[in-house]
């Protein structure tokens, strides 16, 4: 091992250790003026001098050795002053990157302290086994590799840095922070990586390879010792297609616990408690669970794992898991048709429509609308909306949506585009209806069903709104008793404004998500603890990327919008430390920091701190002089 | 001393108390206009143990004055206090304002090289200006790197391309630029770039750049984008079926007005009905639509390529290509089994022409194992004898109907149903009709000559059953059937004459009359059969000849012509090894009748038997008849039924009871179609044939193809019924495939267990391609995804198979493409990413070095290790203590 000097210089050392040793050495060499005594009987006088010549030898001999003390004490100070620091790299500057996981494993508290708290004794070790001339750079080892600190010599810079690091509820990415220290490193004389982490990272080969590549020496100190863990893996809502006001939930808990689990999950629906389910896990399994037909949840769930058996669940993060519940708006929809109650009956099956009836005369209404539902009536002008048709015989002169050609007797829905979402769920192959228009639809029409001989279901465009028209009348079939007509209205609908009632599901923690955001929206921001992070808004989305499960707002100038975030379910389920294989590099098991508790310097001054309460107190007993 | 020890005990344990509690916290201090601070100040624990070292030396031995003892303790304990100050990491912060800036030079493809030329400029001016700051150059592209600048020399620098330019990762180059920040310094990063990011999100990174204050300034590099043209996209329909046109939708992007060929390519063969198109493109996108059909089903690869005009004006080669894949449903496969080869063409053709798949078979080639037998699904077995298809073959065709959901159609013929010989078989038993017709008062009865072979060769055992099995015969023909017997050597001798097989008595004692001696002359004994036989008035004349010697006699096949002429069928029963096979497999063919051969004579009675029975129970309709609808199955719809021709002819059968269904019935009230559930699939009958004989008329109608084709439509297998939307998308390199599945009744189609398999790119030869299978996960009710890298560039086709408890319940379909690297897809510059991250940040757009080097108001604390002079103090004060007590500097007199 080769020494380095991080302070003074070896010659600005020597100079002074000289200069201050040649003084200590003068006054040792100054003999002291004794005090007289007086003797008034001589036979002390004689016992005073035979005193003196018996202990010459031993004054010369602890003087001598007061006097190495001193210069010892100078050394000792300026050795401290000199800082010297260990290295294997002499001669070279070392850029040393310090990469610590904070993925969310490393929130175990699988050993004492927790592994990030071990990672940080073991960086804080890395740190002070640094050369004088070796500097440093910590990455926080996460979804990213970002840089907590700059490139510095500065071991209070770099601990302080290493104090603020946490664990997050995201992925460890080692390529990324493989990549981020080659980058860094590239142009420095000599350069080492250091991961510290349990080695439960996502692309462990690639960065491998890179390493490699960049021929970057790498070492890995393994944290952890593993531990049992139940994890809540998913947690989702969906609204049913057709009736949205019921919801459906899955719930998933999965075990990485080599025994059976007695555990209970709490269900809270826009932050209240509303289910309390007892479960058992069998150990390695995963248990699933849905719940159907729910009502009453509008906003949010969160599912909460809590172990009932009494055993310890080393991992918190991934106990709980939120879930958004998909919004619903209302549709405006008008109906002008007379007296069709089926068409009524179908409607009110969804209670997020707004339906109005209009006679044909008030058509179109004053108030605004999304959706018009024309039965038998084509309108003169027009619709500034979307419309469904059905059977559009336009008046003498006019013009409907669709050309008609003549009539078709007892059509048959023969053709079925079944992949169209107008069909999604509707069964109209056995439908019998009495006689239908025979029309010609334009070419970018799309013929959803036909007959052989004409189109009975159409969608299109016109005057840039959508349409969908139904070439017959509905009361002279029986379509109207068949399930798949309301469906098929609904469908319809559904397809004119699709509702914010579509899946949505939670955003991935560490990965950035673009984050719809209303149309009208101009500013954004992250509402967090310290308050606001302004969002910049690209095409009605702001990217943002979430460290923290939970629910997240983002409050914009049109109304707060509200995120999910988690952790990929199940990513840090096994906290099994994994030893990193990272090319030639080695791996450590141990700690570093127990190696390099303080540094050189911390040494010296406290070993000078001791000599001179020695020196003091061996001084005044007249041991030394 | 005992006392100075306890005091300065106590001293140096109310000091530890107070030193513990002042440095409960961070220590700092305002002094001096600086800001002091320790970085650990426990360390001033070491000054509590001052109290105690003075207590120690309070009954000094040293022989010095006290003034000199009392100075000496204070040096000593100032030298403890400094070296415990310096162990404490003293440091002073101070506010800096000097600035370090990292330019941060986008050299992706995507930059022109004028606008590198104009950046590097801007970087040297920078450099130029940057005074006492620091400056650093990072250039990025798919990967970022630090630059070396040589700062006296910064007219120097130039900026090179990366080799990965085909990507731009802007994130990864702030993350960079905050890593070479150095401390104690403003940091600003100023981004020069077009600011088209490949791999997101610089955006995300505001947070690390917030926490240390880091401010973004962007100088976009607006050169104009560069002269190029590419293929955006193309677009497929979402389901393209066998033979059905479509449109095949490119859309084409210019950055200047030019003209290219555009090419487009079905699988390695230019699309069919138009290939190439020239465009004269304006700038911006332009949409072409071109006409293509599939012929054949399975993955098809649509390549459009761009030839532009000039060379010059096309910066990027890689995006004149885009290539698309679409699975087409295969059509259903329909095995055709016919028994006479040469009638196949009118129901082949006819299904062809209905868009299915059709294979043609001989009996003999009927699948021997399941697994090929579920290749298909619909089996048609036409014309086709029992004997043919083996038990075990039967077998095969129930488990393909009962268990694979499979349909199954016997149709009529010669051989058809009791013609063929199925009455009794396994098939039959799950067919819709019986095989056992009710004789109708008018059907026409049997006429059956036994044509027996008496020469010496038959002599013995041989003859005996010849007896016994015709006999049998007689026993099983009723009353209204007639039966004679002929024995023959040379000559013909009517044993028994022509008459009511009800004569049983008479019957059995003439047929005893039979015994063996002379030669073999068959022609005789035919000719006298149909002279017997062309007088009766039975509608079925049928004759099995016997004979186990060999013969040549001319005239004979022309005698069997003649014959079947008169509608008399012919069967041959061969015995032994010497027998002439081939004459009596030609007699049976021309006749119309089947052909036996063993060796065993015992056989001889059962083949007698079953070909009686054959014969007698065979129920031919040969009569014009009307087919009319009974059930309304629902492919007739589509079929002008009451406008089909007539039927010449079919198989009589009866119905069975519910649960088969009557189709079609003829004039006579016989079922001509019907179905029955059998299993998961359907069997259906087709007493008439579907060749040109009872058919034929129907064959020539124009909706026989409809009617067949909807027939098996309908019936046939429906191979995992349920199809489940697949969506997949590429994100960068990422290809996310996402499953909905909800079924008709608006439930979650929850607990599946799918895989979905990507293959491609598809535009590579098949050697080259990689296939992966992605298992999907459940992540909410009904929904599930998966994820796979993909990174090579292309079509891939996506396949998925859900499963349940290891059966596969539904399918989905799908593809993606992975076009090219999106740095040749926008070309435009993002001047609003660049904005915003100026915004965000703090930071605004780069007008010049002032800009960022300039520090205005703004400061940063440094941190200054102010240890040095602690420890000099303290040798300094350590020479004055020595100093003290080496020299005696008062009471130098001595005064007592």
């Amino acid at each position: 091992m080769s020494w380095e000097l991080a302070g003074w210089s070896a010659e600005a050392a020597g100079a002074l250790l000289a200069g201050v040793g040649a003084c200590v050495t003068l006054l040792y060499f100054l003999a002291l003026r004794r005090r007289p005594i007086e003797v008034p009987f001589v036979s002390l006088w004689r016992e005073a001098l035979t005193d003196e010549r018996s202990s010459r030898l031993f004054a010369r001999l602890k003087r001598f050795f007061s006097w190495l003390l001193a210069l010892l004490f100078v050394a000792l100070v300026v050795g401290a002053l000199a800082d010297p620091r260990a290295s294997g790299h002499a001669g070279r500057e070392r850029l040393v990157v310090i990469a610590v996981d904070v993925s969310a494993s490393m929130g175990a508290t699988d050993v004492r302290g927790g592994r990030m708290a071990a990672a940080q004794e073991e960086a804080r070790g890395v740190v002070r086994g640094l050369g004088a001339t070796d500097r440093a750079i910590l990455l926080a080892m996460g979804a990213e590799a970002r840089p907590s600190s700059a490139a510095t010599h500065d071991h209070t810079e770099l601990f302080a840095a290493i104090d603020r690091l946490a664990p997050h509820d995201v992925v460890a990415d080692l390529e990324a922070a493989a990549r981020l220290a080659a980058d860094v490193t590239a142009d420095a004389a000599g350069r080492e990586l250091v991961v510290i982490s349990d080695g439960v990272v996502q692309h462990e080969a690639e960065a491998r390879a890179l390493l490699e590549t960049e021929g970057l020496p790498a070492r890995h100190v393994r944290i952890g010792q593993g531990g049992d863990d139940l994890a809540v893996t998913a947690l989702s809502v969906r609204r049913y297609p057709l009736d949205p006001s019921r919801n459906e939930v899955l719930l998933e808990v999965t075990s990485a616990s080599e025994t059976d689990a007695t555990i209970e999950i709490e269900l809270l629906g826009d932050g209240e408690t509303v289910d309390v389910i007892p479960l058992e896990v069998p150990a390695g399994g995963r248990v699933r669970r849905f719940f159907q037909d729910l009502t009453g949840v509008d906003r949010a769930l969160e599912a909460r794992l809590t172990r009932t058996d009494g055993t310890h669940d080393a991992l918190a993060a991934d106990d709980h898991f939120f879930a958004r519940v998909p919004a619903r708006r209302r549709v405006r929809v008008v109906v002008v048709s007379e007296d069709d109650i089926y068409l009524e009956a179908a409607l009110l099956l969804d209670e997020y429509l707004d339906v109005r009836e209009v006679a044909p005369a008030a058509f179109p209404p004053s108030e605004p609308y999304d959706v018009a539902i024309l039965d038998r009536f084509v309108p003169a002008a027009p619709v500034d909306a979307d419309v469904i048709w059905i059977d559009p015989v336009p008046p003498e002169g006019a013009s409907g949506p669709l050309e008609i050609t003549g009539t078709i007797e007892r059509p048959f829905f023969d053709r079925l585009r079944r992949e169209d979402p107008l069909l999604r769920h509707a069964a109209l192959s056995d439908v019998n209806v009495a006689r239908a228009l025979a029309v010609r639809p334009q070419p970018d029409d799309v013929v959803v069903a036909s007959d052989t001989r004409g189109p009975l279901l159409v969608r299109g465009t016109r005057d840039g709104h959508a349409f969908v028209a139904l070439t017959f009348d509905v009361r002279e079939s029986d379509l109207p008793l068949r399930p798949a007509f309301p469906l098929l209205l609904l469908d319809a609908i559904e397809s004119f404004a699709p509702s914010d009632a579509a899946y949505r599901g939670s955003v991935v923690t560490g990965a950035p998500a673009l984050v719809d955001l209303p149309v009208t929206a101009t500013t954004a921001t992250l509402r967090g603890p310290d308050g606001g992070v302004p969002l910049p808004i690209e095409d009605g989305a702001a990217t943002v990327r979430f460290e923290r499960a939970g629910f997240h707002t983002i409050a914009t100038d049109a109304g707060d919008v509200i995120v999910a975030a988690n952790l990929p379910g199940g990513s840090e389920l096994d906290l099994t430390p994994h030893t990193l294989e990272l090319g030639a590099a080695e791996t450590s098991t141990t700690t570093i920091a127990s190696e390099a508790a303080r540094l050189p310097w911390e040494w010296l001054t406290v070993v000078a701190l001791a000599l001179l309460f020695v020196e003091w107190i061996t001084f005044h007993r007249r041991w030394t002089v | 001393m005992r006392r100075a020890l306890v005091l300065g005990a106590a001293l140096s344990v109310g000091l530890l108390v107070l030193v513990a509690w002042l440095t409960r916290g961070a220590v700092e201090l305002d002094a001096l206009g600086d800001h002091y601070a320790l970085g650990a100040p426990r360390a001033l624990l070491v000054v509590a143990l001052v109290p105690l070292a003075l207590a120690a030396s309070a009954r000094s031995l040293a022989d010095l004055p006290r003034t000199q003892l009392v100075l000496s303790a204070v040096a000593r304990a100032l030298v403890i206090a400094l070296l415990a100050l310096a162990l404490a990491q003293p440091a002073r912060t101070t506010d800096r304002t000097r600035t370090a800036v990292v330019f941060l030079v986008d050299v992706s493809d995507s930059i022109t090289d004028a606008a590198l030329a104009h950046a590097t400029e801007t970087v040297r001016e920078g450099v130029a200006a940057r005074g006492e700051n620091d400056a650093f150059v990072v250039t990025f592209a798919g990967d970022a790197r630090r630059v070396e600048v040589d700062a006296e020399h910064p007219e120097t620098l130039t900026l090179a391309r990366h080799a990965d330019g085909a990507a731009t990762d802007l994130a990864g180059a702030l993350r960079l630029g905050l890593a070479l920040l150095p401390e104690g310094r403003l940091g600003r990063l100023v981004v020069l770039s077009d600011g088209s990011e490949t791999r997101p999100s610089a955006l995300a990174e505001l947070d690390g750049l917030a926490a240390r204050h880091v401010r973004v300034y962007g100088a976009l590099t607006d050169d104009g984008p560069p002269a190029d043209v590419a293929i955006e996209d193309v677009a497929l329909p979402a389901h393209v079926r066998v033979g059905e046109s479509f449109a095949v939708r490119v859309r084409v992007r210019a950055t200047q007005p030019q003209r290219a060929r555009l090419r487009l390519y079905q699988n390695d063969l230019l699309n069919g009905l138009e290939g190439t198109r020239e465009l004269d493109l304006p700038r911006g996108t332009t949409e072409v639509e071109i006409r293509s059909v599939v012929h054949v089903a399975g993955p098809v690869t649509y390549r459009a390529t761009l030839t532009p005009g000039d060379p010059a004006t096309d910066r990027f080669p890689e995006n004149d290509a885009l290539e698309r894949t679409i699975v087409v449903p295969g059509r259903p496969r329909v095995l055709y089994v016919e028994g006479e080869s040469s009638g196949s063409l009118p129901l082949s053709r006819a299904l062809e022409t209905a868009e299915l798949d059709v294979e043609v078979r001989s009996p003999r080639a009927f699948p021997t194992s399941l697994p090929e037998l579920s290749a298909f699904d619909f089996v048609v077995l036409s014309d086709t004898p029992a004997e043919a298809i083996s038990s075990e073959q039967q077998a095969l065709i129930e488990r393909y109907v009962q268990r694979e959901g499979g349909g199954f159609l016997m149709a009529g013929g010669a051989h058809g149903f009791g013609l063929g010989g199925w009455e009794g078989t396994r098939l039959e038993r799950i067919l819709p009709v019986r095989m056992d017709p009710e004789r109708r008062r008018d059907q026409p009865s049997l006429a059956l000559a036994l044509v027996i072979d008496r020469s010496g060769s038959m002599v013995g055992e041989k003859i005996e059953l010849a007896k016994e099995a015709a006999r049998a015969t007689a026993d099983l023909l009723s009353s209204d059937d007639s039966l004679g017997v002929i024995g023959f050597d040379s000559i013909p001798e009517r044993i028994v004459r022509m008459q009511s097989a009800g004569n049983r008595v008479a019957i059995q004692r003439d047929i005893g009359r039979l015994a063996a001696r002379g030669g073999t002359s068959i022609f005789p004994a035919l000719d006298m059969a149909l002279s017997d036989l062309s007088v009766t008035r039975a509608r079925l004349r049928h004759v099995i000849l016997l004979t186990d010697g060999q013969t040549q006699e001319p005239g004979i096949s022309d005698l069997v012509s003649l014959m079947r002429g008169e509608g008399i069928t012919i069967s041959t029963v061969g015995i032994g090894s010497d027998v002439n096979r081939a004459l009596l497999q030609e007699i049976a063919d021309a006749g119309g009748g089947r052909a036996y051969f063993t060796s065993d004579a015992h056989n001889i009675p059962r083949i007698f038997t079953h070909e009686t029975t054959t014969a007698m129970q065979n129920g031919a309709v040969e009569d014009y008849v009307a087919a009319h609808v009974v059930v309304p199955a629902a492919f007739l719809r589509s079929v002008p039924i009451d406008a089909a021709p007539l039927l010449r002819g079919y198989v009589a059968t009866r119905m069975r009871a519910a649960p088969a269904e009557e189709i079609l019935r003829s004039d006579l009230g016989e079922p001509v179609l019907a179905r029955m559930h059998v299993g998961l699939g359907w069997t259906l009958a087709w007493t008439s044939d579907v060749k040109n004989r009872w058919a034929v008329d129907w064959a020539r109608w124009a909706a026989f193809s409809t009617f067949f084709g909807g027939l098996v439509r309908e019936h046939m297998r429906q191979r995992h019924d349920e199809e489940l939307p697949l969506e997949a998308s590429m994100v960068g390199e990422t290809a996310r495939i996402v499953v909905d599945a909800v079924d008709e009744n608006d439930a979650f189609v929850n607990d599946l267990d799918p895989i979905a398999h990507v293959i491609g790119p598809m535009g590579a030869p098949e050697a080259e391609r990689v296939a992966l299978d992605v298992p999907l996960v459940q992540v909410a009710p009904g929904r599930y995804e998966g994820e796979t890298r993909l990174t090579r560039f292309g079509a891939y086709a996506v396949t998925a198979e859900h499963r349940r408890d290891g059966d596969v319940v539904a399918q989905s379909v799908g593809s993606l493409v992975h076009p090219y690297a999106p740095e040749y897809a926008a070309l435009e510059p993002n001047g609003a990413l660049l904005a915003s991250l100026a915004t965000a940040s703090g930071g605004g757009a780069y007008g010049g070095p002032s800009d960022v080097f300039d520090a205005r108001d703004e400061h940063v604390r440094a941190r200054e290790d102010v240890r040095a002079p602690l420890y000099l103090a303290a040798l300094a004060l350590f020479v004055i203590d020595l100093l003290l007590r080496r020299v005696r500097l008062f009471d130098r007199r001595f005064r007592a």
